[in-house]
């Protein structure tokens, strides 16, 4: 009989791969970012639309890390642009998607996520954000473009930031602890 | 009408039979040659360069119209706000207080209109003529690692279940009463939550167990994997890039060693 | 003997179709005509095969699709008048997969969302969310989130945030996928009792044991169209029919088929009733 030898550990990939819980969060976080910004859009009163997959920038930043939110809202964002038809914009809202979740996710979990660390991380990622499609929007498409899209592009990130943090409390709910039902 | 309508479609054009490699270099080198151009009548042969692909591309009509809904828009903004905001050159046309019309500033702003339009179909063709599968099998061909190229490839193929669970909610959430198309914005961040929350906990639920799949097919066994259908270059694909790159290549030295006006 | 101490339907007609169609973006014709009334206080299954058109046909009932052609009436008012919001006030709809409604922190708060949109004064939201939490036996989970509940308690935590709005019908879309015979059984004991309060409860199922048990009337669409409309009995008369449209009989009735050619009769639809048949002859076990 053989000797019991604790738990089973699996056996380490030889691969140097990420585990395969990212590849699937991620994967996940990334299409949710990407189906929610082409299929929820809000009509604002002013102009044209605003669209959810803000939300899901900062909330992938503030529930899951800084990583995931750059990686999973900045491409995530970007498909969403590549799928639309306006693949043009794409590198540009990696970017700015990108450093939006960076820095909110850096600053939003300071203090295990203190509701100041969460501000300061809306408003700094909003500012990366914001800042980096007026200067895009400038050089490519004229300082004319780029005024006029900015308050809307400020007032997404204030209710984006305000969605996405409501979301993560009410995800954190169930994140911890989770009981393993069916 | 929501986005969903996928761009990729399949037919049997030279465009789509091209090395998806060639494909993505080519958007590369086209978007820059757009980029360094600024003269609005080689411009406009860039557009018609761009037209072209799209008819050997064999693009859907209504497809690519979709598609331009939103670039069209953008256009005419800048078109308009332009001139607006730059006063260079002469002859002026119309002046009122610190702002001056000219001449070079309503061609600076169709020329750049112009250069958003030829932006975005690069990019549309790529889109149209490149299955989602083939892209990302070309990223990992050039370098991507695998298991990057592999969450890619999970999430492109879970876009269209998400946008059917996204609709689904939806419905579920309005027989109960959710009206999403009323209330102030703080009413109506709180029902968007309605939303969002089930569809977010069900991806999550589904990246627990999608992780438990993954491992169970010898996930992270070998650092590659062998494919049923290999990507490799044929003679008219090296013919293409090469072709690519020297559109690029030409006028860029035209513009920046010969300093010729472009 | 089956108990069916069930109210007797009333004459009103709550839900009436006419000649409704429907096509699905892309050309499917899921709806292909169907005439159909549903009385206030019935018991009706509609029953069919896989994309035979039931779901279609229940989301024509609370507005969130809309007829192609023909026309809805419920409780007499045109629905084509009324907003989805305002439908829902008469019919309830319980979705097939309760994850896709449940979002708040705790059972309680998710099942005051219904009434809570319909705009009901706190003190009627109360009274209903109470009723709801006793009428689905969820009292001692009711300040748990949602989601951590098993699958047999979210169904019903569903279901009670719909029986909240106090609706006049309620449509359960398959509502025992998933769920053990105990749960099952149990479910729709709870089912049962609200259509004995009155409630007209519209059950989409191929599970053709429950509609045997529970159901005064039958529906069974095919192929966008209503091939059969009648009580249970009737239903399960028509072996081919129900062959054709992927259902099963329940196997008591299978039974019964088989063993007719010894004299017993093929509309039976229970154990018991097969049993009284075969022990005491024909006495009439109705």
């Amino acid at each position: 009989m053989e000797s019991m030898e604790g738990p089973a550990r699996p056996p380490q990939s030889p691969a140097k791969f990420v585990s395969p819980k990212v590849v699937a969060l991620y994967a996940m976080l990334t299409a949710l970012t990407t189906a929610v910004t082409m299929t929820l859009v809000i009509p604002l009163p002013t102009r044209g639309y605003y669209n959810v997959g803000e939300s899901m920038v900062f909330f992938a930043a503030f529930t899951f890390g800084w990583r995931a939110g750059m990686i999973c809202g900045g491409i995530g964002s970007a498909a969403a642009d590549l799928l639309l038809g306006y693949g043009f914009f794409a590198p540009i809202t990696l970017v700015a998607k990108g450093a939006e979740g960076l820095v909110a996710g850096i600053l939003g979990n300071l203090k295990g996520g203190a509701p100041w660390a969460r501000i300061a991380g809306i408003w700094a990622g909003g500012s990366c954000m914001v800042a980096t499609y007026f200067f895009a929007e400038w050089i490519f498409l004229g300082f004319g473009v780029a005024l006029t899209e900015l308050p809307a592009n400020v007032f997404q990130v204030l209710l984006g930031g305000l969605i996405g943090l409501m979301l993560s409390q009410a995800v954190a709910v169930y994140r911890n602890p989770r009981s393993k039902q069916a | 009408m929501t986005g969903f309508v996928d761009l990729f479609t399949e037919s049997n054009s030279a465009l789509h039979r091209m090395d998806p490699r060639v494909k993505i270099a080519s958007v590369i080198f086209l978007s820059l040659l757009a980029l360094i151009i600024s003269e609005l009548g080689y411009l406009l042969v860039l557009a018609g360069v761009m037209v072209l692909l799209l008819l050997i591309g064999r693009a859907s009509f209504s497809k690519t119209m979709f598609a331009f809904s939103y670039v069209s828009r953008v256009m005419l903004l800048i078109v308009v706000l332009w001139p607006i905001f730059d006063p260079s050159g002469t002859p002026v046309l119309l002046e009122f207080g610190p702002i001056k019309i000219t001449g070079p500033g309503i061609l600076a702003g169709l020329a750049t209109a112009v250069r958003v339009f030829c932006l975005a179909a690069v990019w549309y063709v790529l889109m149209f003529t490149t299955s989602q599968r083939d892209l990302v099998r070309a990223l990992v061909k050039l370098g991507l690692r695998f298991d990057y190229g592999l969450s890619l490839a999970i999430s492109l193929r879970f876009l269209p279940t998400f946008g059917a669970t996204v609709e689904s909610i939806k419905d579920a959430q309005r027989a109960r009463g959710l009206e999403l198309d009323r209330g102030g914005v703080a009413k109506r961040a709180r029902n968007y939550l309605a939303v969002l929350v089930p569809t977010t906990i069900t991806a999550l639920k589904t990246a627990d167990t999608l992780a438990l799949a993954l491992q169970s097919r010898a996930y992270g066994a070998r650092a590659d994997r062998t494919y049923l259908r290999e990507l490799s270059m044929r003679a008219i694909d090296y013919v293409a890039l090469v072709v690519v790159v020297a559109a690029f290549a030409l006028p860029f030295a035209a513009k920046y060693l010969l300093s010729m006006p472009l | 003997m089956i108990p069916r101490n069930r109210a007797l339907p009333s004459e009103e007609k709550i839900i009436s179709v006419r000649n409704l169609k429907f096509v699905y973006e892309g050309g499917v014709e899921a709806l292909r005509g169907i005439n159909l009334d549903i009385r206030s206080g019935e018991f009706l299954a509609i029953v069919g095969g896989n994309g035979s058109g039931k779901t279609t046909l229940a989301k024509n009932f609370n507005g969130l699709l809309r007829p192609t052609g023909g026309t809805v009436r419920v409780a007499d008012k045109p629905a084509s008048e009324l907003t989805v919001a305002q439908l829902s006030r008469i019919i309830g709809y319980a979705f097939q997969n309760p994850d896709h409604q449940l979002f708040c922190a705790s059972v309680e708060e998710e099942v005051r969302f219904g009434p809570v949109n319909l705009g009901y004064p706190e003190d009627e939201v109360k009274a209903k969310v109470e009723h709801a939490i006793e009428a689905m036996d969820i009292h001692s989970v009711r300040a748990l989130p949602p989601h951590s509940l098993r699958l047999s308690e979210r169904r019903r935590v569903s279901i009670a945030s719909v029986i909240a709005m106090d609706p006049r019908v309620i449509i359960l879309d398959e509502p025992t996928t998933g769920l053990d015979a105990g749960e099952t059984k149990a479910l729709m004991a709870k089912v049962s009792q609200l259509n004995r309060e009155g409630r007209t409860v519209v059950l989409i199922t191929h599970d053709m044991r429950l509609v045997a048990e529970h159901a005064s009337r039958v529906v069974v669409m095919s192929d966008g169209r209503i091939v059969l409309d009648s009580d249970p009995r009737g239903a399960f008369a028509d072996l081919d029919l129900l062959r054709n449209c992927s259902l099963v009989p329940p196997p008591v009735m299978l039974l019964a088929h088989s063993l007719a050619k010894y004299g017993v009769p093929r509309d039976i639809i229970s154990p018991q009733e097969l049993v009284m048949r075969i022990v005491l002859g024909k006495g009439d076990v109705r």
